[in-house]
């Protein structure tokens, strides 16, 4: 990934996590803030609901002590003292004085709990009233009354009229219904919901009342009911006082849940004499606001990272032409620097560090031509040192000879005749045999200093590989020596643009210093792989190997560790190799053989079209 | 002062002193004899839109103060001459001859002959033959009928002569109609000319449509001289000192079933339900003593033997009791397969409803689901159905053309013929009687010779109004 991609993503990727921790961070303030004002709205909304609930139960005491001290109930309540009494003609009355006294439910029930009359279920005479025996507290209390449209919940009261050692009850009280709950006064976005728990064990969708329930869907309020009917929460102390009702339990309306619901709904279990679980109060709270709130958060948001997008866009390309032009243009001179191109440089357009950086590589640059002109002098003035001293060397070698043998024709000559031409016939070959080995050495000189320049062709280096091996079959066999074993390792699938001649020279110049490497026996081994941009050929032998002194001057003219070498051939090798834009390297132990690895370029480009693949 | 001048002064004094004693006491002694004048003011609950009796609908009591039958009914439910002065059949009780009276004209001045008899016999019984000759008409039915002359009885056959376009009545009875405003109100002046004589009242005013409540404001403010009192409220008006007239048991209040038992288990439910209904309960405290339990379809004052519907061993609702309950239990225990009933009634009516939610409680009791519906097709309903006749055979084929079942058959007009096919009605367990209701009007103290009849009719003809000056 260049440069400037990656200062463009670090850009980006600083902008989006500083919105993203900056949204999350508002959001979390924002929901935090709502479900503290929200809670504070329900819990004064229950306190509401348990002051009205409370006041309607006070209300609804009062009149039911209103109606036990009416003459009705004391003329039932002598009725019922009667041994054998007639309660057919009190019928209707319960029905008559509960349309007076504004109550739904009015039941006269004499101290057998047999009902004399009643207004909600009047057919209901005669029957027996559970709730009477024992009679319950004179508070209110909620509790589940039967009439003939089914279960109802209502908030009672109770109260008895004395007549003579009997008594008669007066139950009665108001349906807690529609009516009931658009008595609350809510706050906007708040609304309060009643579930009647007439079936302890199932949701009924048909017992769900609303306030206004023209948008009400039930099945959003299934869940929070069902939980609080298993949880059925139970408090310590018996109900005794209306609206002390359960513990709250949160939940959200409809299918979502957190932050995606409609709304917080706390449901607040209303329980009845015995604790059981008579109704469920909803108290439903809007999060539109907060659904809006964290819109317009997120809104933002996203808003905010899209312009810190396109600013870390145009700040990263602003960067990069600040930043890395140079240093690309720092990196394409160094690139050619490295390819050969000496000269290069990097222009120098500011006073930074990004243009101090260029006026050194500049610098350095031009000390580096500087020093390689010096080098390449000293190299040259080197190298003729070392070829004269090479030369002197081998030059010293047969011209002492030449001297000695002159110096004896002289004196021999001195010593007559005979003498001199009994010495003249020896110092005559001897003299012929120095020369011929001057000529050699000269030969051998001008023919390295002849190297010609590669021709290059397509060649295949396993083919060229067994070409050598089988000129130099004789040698492997080992004619009076052991054999040498010849292992060929050949996978150079590729041809290269090479000189074959001088690539076969090369290669048998190393096999014949493998093989003369390992007189006794051993294994020759040739290994050749290729890829697309490159080959490489190794020539490894089993002999005794080569010393670290000797690997590093092994490729330098006219050293030798062999008797009788000219140390020309492995520089020779060298030659080739670095003309074909190659590089040749040993790797020797003493006693664990020697291995010289030849890397060639595949220099493909510099086949010329339509050139066959020649092999010698 | 001459002692003759004494005695004629003290003769004097006895005579006026006897004068005045007799003017004190004549005002009492005339109170206690009818008189001509007045005017009766009705109040009814019903509100007929049309007074043709042949229509439904229409007050038997209203009826016959305009019309009148062939033939009337006693108190015993026998059949008396009234249009007719004598019949006779033949033919195994199926050809029939009234002999019509004579002297008598319908209100329009028209003569009532044998051919006006005829055409109003034939209007409200097209299936008859009848034919007119000289002062007889002969009506020829499709079987034998030895009940006809009973039938003749009932207020659609009263002898009515309708104008060509329908739209005028004409009937023979005491009074004639003066205005009439459908279903709220009715006038009537006394038919000067009616063949019996002229009845006391001058005209009645009949207010239609009234309820219970505003009938009694009526009778209190003194807007109305007779008004209804439903039966519910017979003990209650009495216990306040209204003088309230009550008829028999007549009218009869059942359970009735749309369709026949579909099978074994139904009939075992259905007379589970007949046991467990508490009908005592029910007569003593909704309707306040106001009817009688009864497990028959004809009241035992009309056929003498209800109380034997009654008694164990037949399902038939009774008064309830522990056992019974047990035997509606056990009953529906054999039921195996049960589905839960609809029980319809009149919403209107404020007892009716009360009466079947008592219905749907002993029902629950006996392990009976019943479902209360005031609209629609229930399963069964809570009916009242009022008396058409005081002939027993009559009333029997009148409700089992009311409720839909077939017609009995009886061989002849005995009570045990008439026994066996109330059973056969009964034993079908597509009704079950509940109770049989009482008529009452309730009227003003200067209302005399109201008498209802026992089949909780009234007539106006012979009512007379005291403290009215004629």
């Amino acid at each position: 990934m260049s440069l400037r991609r990656r200062l463009l993503a670090l850009f980006a990727l600083t902008v989006f996590v500083s919105v993203a921790a900056v949204t999350g961070i508002v959001s979390a303030m924002a929901r935090s803030a709502f479900d503290r004002a929200n809670d504070q709205r329900t819990a004064a909304l229950v306190a509401q609901f348990r002051r009205e609930f409370a006041r309607r139960g006070d209300e609804v005491s009062r009149k039911i002590q209103a109606v036990a001290a009416t003459s009705e109930s004391s003329r039932i309540a002598l009725a019922a003292a009667r041994p054998a009494p007639d309660y057919s003609v009190f019928l209707d009355d319960a029905q008559t004085i509960a349309e007076t006294q504004q109550l739904d439910f009015l039941e006269f029930v004499d101290d057998q709990g047999t009902i004399i009359s009643s207004s909600q279920w009047p057919a209901k005479f005669g029957y027996k009233e559970p709730l009477v025996t024992p009679i319950p507290s004179a508070d209110p209390f909620l509790k589940e009354e039967e009439t003939p449209a089914g279960p109802a919940l209502g908030l009672f009261a109770i109260r008895t009229v004395p007549a003579g050692d009997r008594k008669l009850c007066v139950i009665g009280g108001i349906h807690l219904d529609k009516t009931f709950l658009a008595s609350l006064e809510l706050p906007a976005g708040m609304r309060v919901l009643l579930y009647e728990n007439l079936d302890r064990n199932n949701f009924l969708p048909d017992h769900l009342i609303g306030a206004a329930d023209s948008t009400i869907d039930p099945q959003e309020f299934a869940p929070l009911i069902r939980q609080v009917q298993q949880t059925n929460v139970q408090q310590s102390n018996a109900q005794k006082s209306v609206g002390e009702a359960g513990a709250v339990i949160h939940g959200n309306a409809n299918s979502n849940s957190g932050d995606d619901a409609d709304e917080t709904v706390n449901a607040i279990p209303l329980t009845g004499e015995s604790n059981q679980l008579l109704g469920v109060l909803l108290v439903a709270s809007s999060r539109q606001i907060y659904t809006e709130l964290s819109g317009q958060i997120r809104s933002a948001a996203l808003l905010a990272a899209a312009v810190g997008l396109v600013m870390a866009v145009l700040l990263s390309s602003w960067a990069a032409a600040r930043v890395t032009r140079p240093v690309e243009e720092l990196a394409h001179a160094a690139r050619e620097i490295a390819g050969g191109n000496w000269n290069a440089q990097v222009k120098s357009t500011s006073r930074d560090e990004i243009g101090q950086l260029a006026d050194s590589f500049n610098h350095m640059t031009r000390d580096l031509l500087d020093q390689r002109d010096r080098l390449v002098q000293a190299e040259r003035v080197a190298a003729w040192r070392e070829l004269a001293r090479r030369l002197a060397h081998e030059l010293k070698n047969p011209l002492f000879p030449l001297q000695l043998t002159v110096e004896n024709l002289l004196r021999a000559r001195e010593q007559g005749q005979q003498q001199f031409d009994e010495t003249f016939q020896e110092s005559a070959s001897t003299l012929l045999a120095e020369i011929s080995h001057l000529k050699t050495i000269v030969g051998r000189f001008s023919e390295f200093s002849r190297m010609p320049q590669p021709q290059f062709q397509a060649v295949d280096l396993d083919q060229l590989a067994g070409v050598v091996v089988k000129l130099h079959k004789a040698q492997l066999s080992g004619v009076g020596r052991p054999p040498i074993e010849i292992r060929l390792e050949l996978s150079a699938a590729e041809p290269i643009a090479a000189d074959p001649e001088l690539l076969h020279r090369a290669l048998s110049n190393l096999v014949l210093n493998a093989i003369e490497a390992m007189p006794d026996d051993g294994t020759l081994t040739l290994r050749t792989c290729s890829s697309r941009d490159s080959a490489a050929i190794e020539v490894s032998d089993t002999g005794n190997g080569l010393s670290q002194e000797d690997c590093a001057r092994l490729f330098t003219p006219y050293y030798t560790s062999k008797v009788g070498g000219t140390g020309l051939g492995l520089a020779i090798v060298q030659s080739i190799v670095s003309d074909h834009g190659g590089r040749i390297s040993v790797n020797s132990e003493p006693g664990q053989g020697t291995t010289f690895m030849i890397e060639l370029p595949a220099n493909r480009d510099k086949l010329p079209t339509n050139t066959p693949k020649e092999n010698p | 002062m001459k002692p003759c001048n004494l005695l004629l002064l003290a003769a004097n004094s006895l005579l006026w002193l006897g004068v005045w004693s007799g003017v004190a006491t004549m005002p009492a002694l005339a109170e206690s004899r009818p008189h001509y004048g007045g005017t009766l003011r009705v109040a009814m609950k019903e509100a007929p839109q049309t007074l043709d009796p042949a229509a439904a609908g229409v007050p038997a009591s209203i009826s016959r103060m305009i019309f009148e039958t062939l033939v009337a009914l006693d108190e015993r439910g026998r059949p008396q001459p009234l249009l007719a002065t004598l019949w006779q059949s033949d033919l195994g009780n199926q050809r029939w001859r009234f002999f019509i009276r004579g002297g008598v004209s319908f209100s329009d001045g028209s003569p009532l002959d044998s051919v006006a008899v005829a055409a109003s016999l034939h209007n409200s019984n097209p299936q008859w033959k009848v034919s007119a000759a000289a002062d007889m008409v002969m009506i020829e039915t499709e079987s034998a009928d030895p009940d006809l002359p009973a039938e003749l009885a009932l207020e659609r056959n009263s002898i009515v002569r309708r104008s060509a376009s329908g739209g005028k009545l004409s009937g023979t009875g005491p009074f004639v109609i003066a205005q009439w405003d459908a279903g709220k109100h009715v006038s009537l002046t006394a038919n000067e000319q009616y063949w019996a004589g002229r009845p006391f009242l001058d005209s009645v005013q009949l207010d239609l449509g009234k309820n219970d409540h505003d009938q009694m404001l009526s009778l209190d403010l003194a807007k109305a001289d007779v008004v209804e009192v439903a039966p519910e409220s017979i003990h209650r008006e009495r216990a306040e000192n209204r003088m309230v007239m009550t008829s028999e048991p007549v009218e009869l209040m059942a359970l009735f079933f749309a369709h026949d038992p579909s099978s074994e288990d139904e009939t075992h439910a259905r007379n589970a339900l007949a046991l467990s209904i508490d009908t005592a309960a029910v007569n003593n405290v909704v309707l306040q003593g106001g009817g009688e339990p009864s497990g028959a379809l004809l009241p035992n004052w009309i056929s003498g033997y209800a109380f034997v519907f009654s008694a164990a061993g037949y399902a038939a609702a009774g008064n309830t009791t522990a056992e019974s309950m047990d035997r509606a239990r056990q009953e529906r225990a054999q039921a195996k397969h049960v589905l839960a009933w609809t029980l319809g009634f009149d919403a209107s009516d404020a007892v009716a409803r009360v009466i079947a939610e008592r219905v749907l409680l002993n029902a629950r009791d006996a392990g009976i689901t019943l479902q209360l519906i005031s609209g629609g097709s229930p399963d069964l309903r809570l009916v009242r159905i009022p008396p058409s006749s005081s002939d027993p055979h009559v009333v029997l084929a009148e409700l089992a053309k009311v409720l839909q079942l077939p017609q009995p058959h009886c061989e002849n007009d005995s009570t045990a013929d008439l026994y066996s096919a109330e059973k056969v009605l009964l034993q079908s367990h597509r009704v079950i009687p509940l109770l049989h209701l009482r008529s009452a009007v309730a009227q003003r103290s200067n209302v005399h010779d109201l008498n209802p009849l026992p089949d909780g009719t009234w007539s106006a003809s012979n009512v007379w109004l005291s403290g009215e000056k004629p």
